[in-house]
């Protein structure tokens, strides 16, 4: 299945999507017309959504694709269309309203249909000058629908009687007939392709999967839309199931890094469809903390406990055996190029496959001491390789390469080790994501997993992770030293040098951390003493035969670096927490 | 009578552009027949003879990785060449590379390996010269010594293919077992969506013909031109 069949097939199961030839659109108010086409009423259809007020969601017949042309919608469209009345500069409101009159007297030339005919009359009498007679000034540029009045209370708009209907259905079917690449079925292809809003960092009048903007881009001949010929059906479907998932809170999307990335399941068991898609929102985007209804806490804390188990090792066919074979899932995350948005990964899978693969990324991911926040979300770790963690700073194509490994279970890419390595060494900060996100790759793209334990390892001998661990006794000695208030530790100092060129920087630590040690002696004598035995414990470890400070190390051996300094600095303070616990349960 | 072959053919990188997803390149899971035919016209053909791929044996994991490369934005165009000829000046003809750059990003296939088991039918254009033994022999001689006249390459000219002839007393290789899973089509077989067969270049135009692509035990059967499961 490819990924617009797919989602033509998704469409289907959407409950309230659109009928074929109609779109959900933001509508902003609807004038209500008396039968000689004056208007009745006009009322608001926005609701106050904090500060903002916000359009309804409603169905209508599709929208043009407006580029530089002026062309109406059918049955409604923004004011400026519909009115002549806008709130910009409105060069081109008298064109495009007469555009917008043409348009429908063409389409619904004699009728005897009380609405439409009161439609007509409605167009012959407008004239822009009267808006403001009848409607409030912040309404201008909102999408506008029209009904009788007397049918308005019923929700009842122009565009849903049957007449209309009749006009809508027999329009647009022009064009040569092609074989459809999604139904396989013969139809008229569409031209342009409807626009997919929502997509993180795209334009906001929405972008484009299928489309062929450039000559470049064409083939053979073929202009824009017969190059990948699609029925215009086809075409709706695909791209209204997409607007529906992209939408916000929908359910079926988050954003990881530039990739937003949407996701959603097929299966006989609805509940479990909509079980398997809150997991799966929980794994990639971490804790839904909003739930508040009593249903709502029982169902996520029921996806807590599946993700734990998931988490652990478990095989989700033992933990929810309906969900691990019955469920087919589908991922798609993309990104946007412009007009253009481009696919960064798909995938199809059985949910079953998907947790397991899952699970093995918690497995790599597993580090201690753990975060203190609990377990970190998929853009959690992102942002730590971005400057300043903003999201927007990302590396692009990291997030959706590192996306796709996690839900397929390949390699982990590359950059993701050296991004990390280059971000520690520029601020500095080791914490329990960067070091665990170090520690997975060496494991699953290194096979280190020897090399890269879980927790301080004090039988470990690679070099780096020896030279990580004691530069961290260096940097406690100091701290014991000097205190807190210094103003640039030497790991501030000296963390990129060092683990990068260990020969550069470590005779002059270990020269002054003999001031450091001497200088905790005279305060706290005990603590010298442990602190001399951890580094010669250290030491010791080191391979006599080889350099102990080699002149460089690999960028794996960087990366056991940060783990080791990691891990040994935790070290350092659990040792420190437990005789505080001790003394506090004696007294 | 069948003149078959079998073609082993590998690379680092492939890219079969799904039409739908050209722009913002996406690529097919599996090498698609058109391409295999251009693997195979690359290596030997003659207006005589017309290749028809049979099968498509899948022997990696199918893998992708996207990339971002900067391509050009416009072909260069036959009217202004001709009103150039027309004038007897070259002005304005050029298209600058650099300064007409397009960012496109493209998810393609990594490491990948197929046999293109295939035979070839003689056309009308066939003159008493040729035979179907001549032909055979000659693209067996030169697929076994790796001549060919233009580099044959993975859906796009940028991932070249290795090739290498599988002879006829020589099995067929098979995937690692570690790879025998459900997306090779290994259990049930796995859908792949209508895929591109063909451009018709014969009919008005040029319209491209699909096939519903099935991925059964490592291998898709591709249907012969002319039958049902041709759509046109």
């Amino acid at each position: 299945m490819t990924i617009l069949q797919s989602l033509a097939r998704a469409y289907e199961r959407i409950p309230d999507a659109p009928p074929p030839g109609f779109a959900t659109q933001k509508i902003g108010l609807v004038i209500g017309l008396n039968a000689d086409g004056t208007i009745a009423t006009v009322s608001d259809l926005r609701e106050a959504q904090g500060k903002k007020k916000v359009a309804r969601q409603m169905s209508v017949p599709a929208p043009v694709k407006r580029t530089v042309a002026i062309l109406p919608n059918t049955f409604w469209d923004k004011t400026s269309y519909a009115l002549g009345v806008t709130a910009g500069s409105g060069k081109r409101t008298v064109q495009e309203h007469q555009a917008f009159v043409d348009h429908h007297r063409k389409l619904i030339g004699a009728t005897d249909d009380p609405g439409l005919l009161a439609f007509l009359r409605f167009l012959d009498l407008w004239q822009p000058e009267m808006y403001e007679a009848h409607f409030s000034e912040d309404l201008r540029d909102e999408n506008v629908v029209f009904a009788l009045e007397d049918e308005r209370l019923q929700n009842i708009h122009l565009h849903d009687r049957p007449a209309a209907l009749k006009i809508l259905n027999t329009a647009d079917t022009e064009g040569g007939g092609q074989i459809c690449l999604i139904s396989g079925k013969r139809a008229p292809f569409a031209r342009l392709h409807p626009a997919i809003k929502g997509v993180w960092g795209g334009q906001s009048s929405g972008g484009s999967i299928v489309s062929f903007n450039l000559d470049a881009f064409e083939s053979y001949g073929h202009e824009q839309g017969e190059n990948a010929p699609v029925s215009e059906s086809a075409a709706e479907a695909y791209a209204g199931a997409l607007n529906h998932f992209l939408q916000k809170d929908s359910g079926h999307r988050v954003q990881i890094g530039d990739a937003s990335t949407v996701f959603w399941a097929e299966a006989d068991d609805t509940q479990m469809a909509a079980l398997s898609e809150k997991i799966f929102g929980a794994m990639v985007g971490g804790a839904d903390t909003k739930a508040s209804a009593a249903e709502e806490e029982a169902a996520a804390k029921r996806v807590g406990i599946v993700l734990e188990k998931i988490r652990a090792g478990q095989a989700l066919k033992d933990v929810e055996p309906k969900l691990g074979d019955g469920v087919r899932f589908y991922v798609l995350g993309l990104a946007p190029n412009a007009a253009r948005i481009s696919v960064r990964f798909w995938l199809a899978e059985s949910f079953g496959e998907l947790a397991k693969n899952y699970g093995r990324y918690s497995a790599d991911m597993h580090i201690a001491p753990p975060d203190p926040h609990g377990t970190p979300a998929l853009w959690q770790y992102l942002s730590e390789t971005a400057v300043l963690g903003k999201r927007e700073n990302v590396p692009p194509n990291l997030a959706g390469e590192w996306t796709r490994s996690i839900l397929t279970g390949t390699p982990y890419p590359l950059t993701l080790l050296n991004t990390v390595l280059m971000r520690i060494r520029s601020d500095g900060i080791i914490n329990a994501r960067r070091a665990s996100m170090l520690k997975a790759v060496l494991v699953r793209n290194f096979r280190m997993e020897k090399e890269a334990p879980v927790a301080l390892d004090p039988d470990n001998r690679n070099k780096g992770y020896l030279l990580g661990r004691l530069f961290a006794a260096y940097e406690h000695a100091q701290t014991g030293a000097l205190g807190r208030g210094v103003n640039a530790t030497i790991k501030d100092k000296f963390y990129g040098a060092a683990s990068a060129q260990p020969r550069k920087v470590f005779a002059l630590l270990e020269a002054g951390s003999a001031n450091h040690l001497s200088k905790i002696g005279k305060v706290r004598p005990g603590q010298r003493i442990h602190m001399e035995r951890t580094i010669g414990g250290i030491m010791d470890l080191m391979d006599p035969n080889s350099d102990p400070f080699p002149a460089t190390l690999s960028a794996t051996e960087q990366a056991l670096f940060g783990l080791g300094y990691y891990h040994q600095r935790n070290a350092f303070f659990a040792t420190k927490e437990i005789p505080s616990e001790e003394t506090s349960t004696d007294a | 009578m069948t003149y078959g072959i079998r073609l082993l053919v590998s690379g680092p990188f492939a890219c079969f552009t799904r039409p739908e997803m050209k722009v913002e390149r996406v690529s097919y899971d599996v090498m698609t027949p058109s391409a295999a035919r251009g693997i195979l016209e690359a290596i030997h053909w003659k207006p005589a003879i017309r290749w028809v791929i049979d099968e498509i044996h899948v022997l990696k994991p199918i893998r992708f990785r996207s990339i971002r490369r900067n391509e050009v934005g416009h072909k260069a165009s036959a009217r202004n060449a001709k009103t150039a000829m027309n004038r007897g000046d070259l002005s304005g003809l050029a298209l600058l590379v650099d300064e007409d750059r397009q960012q496109r990003a493209s998810t393609i296939l990594v490491d990948v390996a197929y046999v293109i088991a295939a035979h070839f039918e003689m056309t009308e254009k066939a003159g008493p010269q040729d035979n179907e033994g001549k032909h055979l022999d000659m693209f067996n001689r030169r697929a076994r010594n790796g001549q060919c006249f233009h580099q044959p390459c993975l859906g796009t000219r940028e991932f070249d293919a290795r090739f290498r002839l599988i002879d006829l007393d020589e099995p067929i290789p098979e995937p690692d077992t570690s790879a025998h899973t459900a997306e090779l089509g290994y259990g049930t077989p796995r859908d792949l969506g209508f895929m591109l067969f063909d451009i018709d270049h014969q009919a008005k135009g040029r319209p491209s013909l699909f096939f519903r692509a099935m991925l059964q035990n490592g291998v898709v059967k591709v249907p012969p031109l002319g039958s049902p499961e041709i759509l046109r």
